[in-house]
């Protein structure tokens, strides 16, 4: 691990102890039982670490999308919505699909994909085609997908897939499915594209010098459209795998805010992929830990979601964004 | 009609106090994307002291402020830290949507929204309504005929020549966020003590990031940026002109974002952003 990435890990830690104890202080709890309330909730029986890895699960998919999009010079703040996208291309088609499992949920898994990357290809494409800042071209497109959803799905959910597209379990009786393991497998292969791939190299180059790249003969505006369209595909398998394996049918409560979360993800993983999948466990625990925090010591969850804020809004300036 | 008018000022308001906000700050070089979470703390932090005091209009100062202090925050990051500042707002944004989400619970002991509170009633209404149209004016004269609104937009623009000339850009950029998150802020208190009496989860519902598109329409400029946000006002009270019509919706309310997104897609490629909006300034000396 790098010198900065434990600098890194080190501030965001000190945010989540510091922040932490104050919220939990305020809501008149000690922070000694709010932490131990947090750590038992995310760590203290075999099926509450198996939900804790449901959610790194779940984090990790958008998290190597914005890692990608970010590397590229892109802002995605996009991924919020681009896995609704395609969680819902996924609930929709596996509510009509019936078939054997080696077909369905590869089927599925490649819907998802596709939804998430077509949602990213639209903002790639205002950028590449129109010049428009991708910043709010995504941030319009999150609230579009989640009104888009609420309206395909007549505003409840999904009616449920069959159980011949539900994702093989990993251990018994949890829900914890394959798909930590095409997380990580994704998380492997990203970080050989990045690092030992022409497209990973134009990649970087044109986020980490995008006059040069251009000059160089890298089609900037080209690299633009894939790399949105690829990050909201990562994106868009993530919301698909929770449909797939987590709660088989699409609603709205799908994601309690991934696609943001995992941009402190990603930063604290230094853009990484290996790094930010050490994040995504970490920010797991603090996910899943938030339920037991909540229902053990009465410290509401939501104080987890400004804890992430603080981790970003003090990473933003770290050596990830130095040109 | 009359209504439909009516409608689309109220519907505009809050985004035409953000978008004045954004403006401010763009110009003079810092993009916030923090508006969201500057509606949302304004709004719970007006309804919070209102609830506390019984005042309404002590809740509304009590907003600004929050949202000033909010700004400011994103201020010294962008200039003392030189944070990337579109991964900041973001931070921003999580901080007050979460932060406000867990006081509900520990303030009013309830999730999802807050009390009843005394709030600002038609009279406060209509006077927000006027004022977010006199504040346009007020800093479209500011940033154009003032000597400190040229200041600003050289900080905008070209804040090593500022500097030479004088001119501390960082701490131009630092008031300049401050005020704009006052501005986004008052469009929270509209919300939750004008057009309502209470503060609820997810209020802001996006307003901050249609005021940021209305900046790019409005080519950074007060009233531009205005009419812009009346644009979305009015595709906003549309909605519930609709209504009756049986178009879902979903589909009205996704209305106001997809013609944002439309028009960014039409106008981007004409308008022209502050030189250095959005650039970290290292001062030379």
């Amino acid at each position: 691990m790098s010198a900065t990435a434990s600098r890194d890990a080190a501030i965001a830690l000190a945010i989540v102890v510091v922040f932490g104890s104050v919220a939990m202080l305020v809501a008149g709890v000690s922070p000694l039982d709010g932490f131990a309330a947090l750590l038992i909730g995310a760590l203290g029986s075999s099926q509450e670490i198996a939900e804790t890895l449901v959610a790194t699960t779940s984090l990790l998919f958008p998290a190597l999308g914005v890692t990608l999009a970010f590397r590229a010079g892109l802002f995605n703040i996009g991924a919020e919505g681009q896995l609704i996208a395609g969680g819902l291309v996924a609930g929709l088609l596996g509510e009509r699909l019936a078939g054997p499992a080696i077909v369905a949920i590869p089927l599925l898994l490649a819907a998802g994909a596709l939804g998430g990357g077509v949602w990213g290809a639209l903002a790639g494409l205002l950028r590449a085609r129109f010049a428009a800042n991708e910043v709010i071209a995504t941030l319009m497109l999150n609230i579009i997908a989640a009104l888009l959803a609420g309206y395909l799905i007549g505003g409840h959910e999904t009616t449920p897939l069959p159980p011949s597209s539900w994702l093989p379990a990993l251990i018994p009786d949890t829900r914890l499915t394959i798909a930590l393991l095409l997380a990580l497998a994704l998380a492997f292969v990203l970080r050989w594209v990045l690092r030992a791939t022409v497209i990973g190299y134009e990649l970087r180059a044109a986020g980490d010098a995008p006059e040069t790249a251009r000059r160089a003969g890298i089609d900037l505006a080209k690299t633009a459209f894939w790399t949105m369209a690829a990050s909201g595909a990562f994106a868009g398998l993530g919301g698909a795998t929770i449909v797939t394996g987590v709660l088989h049918r699409f609603n709205l409560a799908l994601s309690p805010g991934y696609g943001f979360i995992a941009i402190a993800v990603a930063l604290v993983g230094e853009l990484d992929p290996l790094l930010v999948t050490v994040a995504a466990f970490v920010f797991g625990i603090l996910q899943n830990g938030a339920i037991g925090m909540q229902a053990a010591a009465n410290v509401p969850r939501d104080v987890v979601t400004a804890i992430e804020g603080a981790i970003i809004l003090v990473l933003s300036g770290r050596r990830a964004f130095k040109r | 009609m009359i209504d439909f008018v009516w409608l689309t000022l109220i519907k505009a308001t809050p985004v035409i106090y953000a978008a004045l906000g954004g403006v401010l700050s763009e110009r003079s070089g810092v993009i916030n994307i923090g508006l969201e979470g500057m509606i949302a703390i304004g709004a719970f932090t007006g309804v919070c002291v209102s609830y506390a005091t019984g005042n309404a209009q002590a809740g509304a100062a009590a907003g600004v402020l929050a949202g000033a202090l909010l700004g400011a925050l994103l201020g010294i990051a962008a200039t003392r830290f030189r944070v990337e500042q579109i991964v900041a707002g973001t931070g921003i944004n999580l901080i007050a949507l979460g932060g406000a989400a867990y006081g509900l619970v520990v303030v009013f002991g309830q999730p999802g929204a807050s009390k009843q509170v005394a709030a600002l009633g038609t009279g406060g209404e209509t006077a927000m309504v006027v004022a977010a149209l006199v504040l346009a004016v007020l800093l479209h004269l500011f940033l154009f005929r003032t000597r400190g609104g040229l200041h600003v937009r050289a900080c905008g623009e070209n804040p090593r020549a500022a500097e030479v000339a004088g001119i501390d850009p960082l701490r131009v950029r630092l008031w300049a966020t401050a005020t704009g998150g006052a501005f986004a802020a008052l469009g929270g208190v509209f919300l939750a003590m004008a057009e309502l009496d209470l503060y609820s989860d997810g209020m802001s519902a996006g307003r901050g990031f249609i005021a940021l598109a209305a900046v790019i329409f409005g080519r950074w400029n007060p009233l531009g940026a205005t009419g812009a946000a009346l644009f979305f006002g009015a595709f906003s009270a549309l909605q519930y002109t609709l209504q009756r019509s049986g178009i879902p919706s979903e589909l009205m309310q996704a209305l106001p974002y997809v013609a944002a997104l439309v028009a960014l897609a039409g106008f981007a490629g004409r308008a022209r952003a502050p030189a250095a909006d959005g650039i970290p300034y290292v001062p030379v000396r």
